[in-house]
């Protein structure tokens, strides 16, 4: 048969790569670091956007926000009657949050005021929580608090409470009543939970104020509507659904790997101008290799398969062995360094235990930028030397 | 076969077979499961906010989706360009913070 592979021309391939030991383990050892870091990339803003979007259904499905001068501005508790009187809101909540700047770590604390902190959350905060003992965690003049925030009060001396500087400058006293499970970690970190009314406190908020509204609507076909409705009753508010926050989701990471992938498809072309160029430039030796089998009888044909096993042997070892490096090296090792990419150069870091997912397209997208390229860049020269006359070739 | 194709196969096949060994177990040991979905979910569904965690720095990206419309202009990494802050250039690095009048009296 025909297309059946032939044994005797992979035993030669091999043969001729070992040939040229050092060429080759370095071109498969540039192969590898190349699939591996583009692999590390991909895997990583993979599994970012699987934990975003595995989340996304539980959040509000529409949320308004008020803008003054372009600027966020506090919106009124009144407010939040309006909109439940729309037809298709089956909820509206009004929420008190901001960020509060821990100067002593250069941190960003994220506030978050709950309204109902006993009764409507107490099932959804046990789920969410490692605190057995509820009593201590729903005290009135205590705050629940992400780990990464636990560990920045620790290293500061706050072990049972915290100090929050109000913006008149006096001291609100909060103890520490509780702690985030570890595996919200990647979305509680930097938290912190507590009773709406010390919120507004710490914020130096009024009582009638709220920071923005959340909606929910029963039926999802209707958020669209709902959200145009919303509009015309705020025309200063800023409407935000859902669609907007997967899209938002989107933006980044395209972003983040996109930068990747330029930088990636820069070095792709440069690793293959270095091949062709090598390989076009074929040192005479090889030319006359090419040569003597031609003389020997092999066709045209024979003399490119075998460099195609040739090519195909080394970039599939590279690719598999690229990939199998990124796998472990994201998920088992937590992707060191690379992870300050994605991460930033904050202080209250995540543990950035990434949750594994994995995604075909990516795996295919890797293996046709390098395979399929690196076996062209060798086919084509050693096709240009198979062509010419043996003699002229030999002489 | 010769030796070294016997190799090379061995090779490839263990390679071929530890990659789909690691996805197995990685599926089953580092993916979300059902009970810690559950409690992200009821992480959320407390805060309501969404955006995770990994920056607090710059208030873009967390809660970057219902960030203030202006902060994405002077933190955002993709930051665009507005007039002169960071265009091509900045402040005098030799400039000198102590007064002159202390550097007089020395």
């Amino acid at each position: 048969m025909k297309s059946k592979i032939n044994l005797y021309l992979i035993e030669f391939a091999i043969n001729s790569l070992l040939r040229q030991k050092f060429k080759n383990i370095f071109i498969l050892m540039v192969l590898i670091f190349l699939t591996s870091l583009l692999a590390s990339i991909f895997f990583i803003s993979n599994s970012i956007k699987h934990e975003l979007n595995s989340t996304l259904r539980t959040l509000p499905q529409i949320t308004i926000q008020k803008l003054k001068a372009g600027r966020h501005y506090d919106m009124n508790l009144s407010d939040v009657d309006e909109i439940l009187n729309i037809a298709g809101v089956s909820d509206a909540i009004p929420r008190v949050w901001g960020y509060y700047y821990f100067a002593n770590m250069g941190t960003n604390f994220s506030i978050i005021g709950i309204d109902e902190f006993e009764n409507q959350y107490k099932q959804t905060l046990v789920k969410a929580t490692k605190t057995n003992d509820f009593t201590k965690a729903l005290d009135e003049n205590s705050m629940i608090v992400g780990e990464g925030v636990k560990k920045a009060l620790e290293e500061n001396y706050y072990k049972e409470y915290f100090n929050f500087i109000k913006p008149d400058g006096t001291f609100k006293k909060v103890n520490i009543g509780g702690v985030f499970k570890a595996s919200t970690n990647l979305e509680s970190n930097d938290t912190i939970l507590l009773p709406k009314q010390i919120a507004l406190e710490i914020f130096g908020m009024e009582e009638d104020k709220i920071t923005d509204i959340v909606v929910k609507v029963a039926n999802p076909e209707e958020i669209p509507t709902v959200a145009s409705k919303i509009q015309i009753i705020f025309p200063d508010a800023r409407v935000i659904t859902n669609k907007d926050l997967e899209i938002s989701y989107q933006n980044i990471f395209d972003y983040k790997s996109g930068i990747f992938l330029a930088l990636f498809v820069v070095s792709i072309f440069t690793f293959f101008i270095i091949v062709y160029d090598k390989a076009s430039g074929m040192s005479s030796e090889e030319k006359r290799e090419i040569g003597v089998l031609k003389a020997l009888g092999w066709k045209i044909e024979d003399v490119l398969k075998e460099k195609f096993y040739e090519s195909f042997i080394i970039s599939f070892l590279g690719y598999i062995i690229g990939i199998l490096t990124a796998l472990s090296f994201v998920y088992i090792f937590n992707a060191p360094l690379l992870n300050n990419i994605f991460t930033g150069y904050s202080e209250l870091k995540t543990d950035f235990e990434l949750p594994f997912i994995i995604d075909y397209n990516t795996l295919f997208l890797i293996f046709f930028l390098t395979v399929p390229i690196y076996i062209a860049s060798t086919i084509i020269p050693s096709w240009r030397s198979a062509t010419i006359e043996t003699d002229k070739v030999l002489r | 076969m010769n030796k070294k194709s016997k190799y090379f196969i061995g090779i490839t096949i263990f390679l071929i077979s530890s990659v789909l060994i690691l996805i197995v177990y990685l599926n089953m040991n580092e993916s979300i499961d059902k009970k810690e979905l559950n409690e992200k979910k009821a992480f959320l569904k407390v805060t309501a906010l969404p955006d995770l965690a990994i920056s607090t720095e710059a208030m873009y990206i967390r809660h970057r989706t219902l960030s203030d419309t202006f902060s994405l202009l002077k933190e955002s990494p993709e930051l665009r360009e507005y007039f002169p802050s960071t265009y091509t250039y900045s402040h005098s690095h030799i400039l000198n913070n102590t007064p002159s009048k202390v550097l007089n009296e020395k």
